[in-house]
């Protein structure tokens, strides 16, 4: 019972912080691509105000839409992306959930968010829609497969190394994967986090990966036909995921804590790694989204699949091998 | 906690999950709640936007299950180029992909 009483309390707080903190972080996105353009920017809660200015906006079915679809998606959008924050770490936090699904589950999770997006860009009933959220299916598969390579690569080397339930997010989380390979390891994760690096923008439908909306040629594709709140909830559920995406490629390649090297415990400790934490998902978020949104141009969805299945696929293949490599040299050591 | 599958590998539990998904769809509920309601249905706003341009009919815009995936198919290209031809449509040409298959997977696993 006092589980499912901290999942139910979990939930409502750690939304009501994805959501505070995945809009600060656009707004710090927005300025930062901003100067970056030599402009001024927007002030850094411009996406709250963004939000809020929706929800007081009139939100337009259009005649050809399913409403029933089109009025759900944006909240099973939002609400799925929350789901996904209860099975993740925030520094030294154990995650709400981490007892109760792996990193498999959040694979699968994070596809939810954005199945909603497609069904309700089909829901909609517009031909820029429909176009936008078929690439946004492409898009999605084709993400999915160096976003796996990674997960199964790093799973796979702590089970090598003999640790016990290695597809569990708290054991992630308590064994940092650097810690157990060897050299050749070390090239192989460096593949891996260039490989997340690049997924980030993908799952997010941020430029060069925005095909599904392309304002220039869709008019906003996926999302041309939805308004007021139910835009605003997409908007909130973009903000979530962006925490949720950040935080899970954190664990899995950056998961360090300051309290674990200074051997500080109690409140301080909370504290320090909070922020470390805040720092480490900021560094993630301009390095793989800002700076590559600033500086290059949207890719085609042909691009896309053959960045995803060939450049990455293919890399990961390579790191895989690393990784066996380096496993059976471990192993003979 | 009931409920919870384990596959040896990976575990999760669904029950949590649809506890976790009730609450966090509420909370949107209401924060779609706060949205503005005062809407006024059957006028020219609901016409789908097409940059200004008349509506084509609904056929003609109709994108077929078989475009789907038109980005996957085109960037793989070289790949299904020389998949399709391979579907005559013949079942003795099936069955006999499916034994060069069968040994090909057999040989993999007797040799590694």
């Amino acid at each position: 019972m006092n589980q499912i009483l901290l999942a139910v309390v979990g939930t409502i707080f750690l939304a009501i912080f994805a959501i505070a903190f995945g809009l600060i972080l656009s707004g710090i996105d927005r300025r930062i691509v901003a100067r970056m353009q030599a402009r001024v920017g927007p002030p850094l809660l411009q996406p709250f105000t963004d939000v809020q200015k929706l929800l007081a906006k009139q939100s337009i079915i259009p005649a050809n839409a399913i409403p029933c679809l089109f009025n759900t998606m944006p909240i099973v959008a939002l609400a799925s992306a929350i789901t996904i924050l209860l099975y993740l770490p925030f520094g030294s936090f154990a995650p709400v959930l981490g007892e109760f699904g792996d990193v498999i589950l959040i694979l699968y999770l994070l596809t939810i968010p954005s199945l909603a997006l497609i069904i309700g860009g089909f829901a909609s009933g517009s031909p820029y829609a429909t176009i936008g959220a078929q690439r946004e299916m492409v898009s999605m598969i084709a993400y999915e497969l160096p976003l796996t390579i990674a997960v199964i690569a790093i799973v796979w080397r702590l089970m090598i190394a003999g640790i016990h339930e290695p597809f569990s997010i708290l054991t992630l989380m308590q064994n940092p994967v650097w810690s157990v390979v060897g050299p050749l390891g070390i090239i192989a994760l460096f593949i891996l986090l260039v490989m997340m690096a690049w997924v980030l923008p993908g799952e997010l439908s941020k430029i060069p990966f925005d095909s599904p909306e392309a304002e220039t040629e869709l008019a906003g594709g996926i999302l041309v036909e939805y308004s007021g709140r139910n835009l605003g909830l997409f908007m909130l559920s973009q903000a979530v995921k962006m925490v949720a995406i950040s935080t899970f490629g954190i664990i899995l390649l950056l998961p360090w804590n300051l309290s674990q090297f200074f051997g500080i415990s109690g409140i301080i400790a909370w504290i320090t790694d909070t922020i470390i934490f805040a720092l480490k998902v900021l560094f993630v978020m301009t390095v793989s989204v800002t700076i590559i949104r600033t500086t290059m141009a949207r890719f085609r969805i042909t691009q896309i699949v053959g960045l995803y299945w060939l450049v990455l696929g293919g890399l990961g293949a390579i790191a895989m091998i690393l990784m066996m490599v380096d496993a059976f040299f471990c192993e003979m050591i | 906690m009931i409920g919870t599958l384990a596959t040896g590998f990976g575990f999760w539990n669904p029950l949590m999950w649809i506890i976790v998904i009730v609450v966090a769809i509420f909370f949107s509920w209401l924060l779609w709640k706060l949205g503005e309601t005062n809407y006024e249905g059957n006028i020219w706003q609901t016409a789908p936007y097409l940059s200004g341009n008349d509506e084509p009919e609904k056929e003609a815009i109709h994108i077929r299950a078989g475009n789907m995936y038109w980005g996957f198919t085109k960037a793989l290209s070289v790949y299904y180029d020389h998949l399709i031809p391979l579907h005559s449509g013949i079942v003795s040409d099936y069955i006999s992909w499916f034994l060069i298959g069968v040994v090909v997977l057999f040989m993999v696993v007797i040799l590694v």
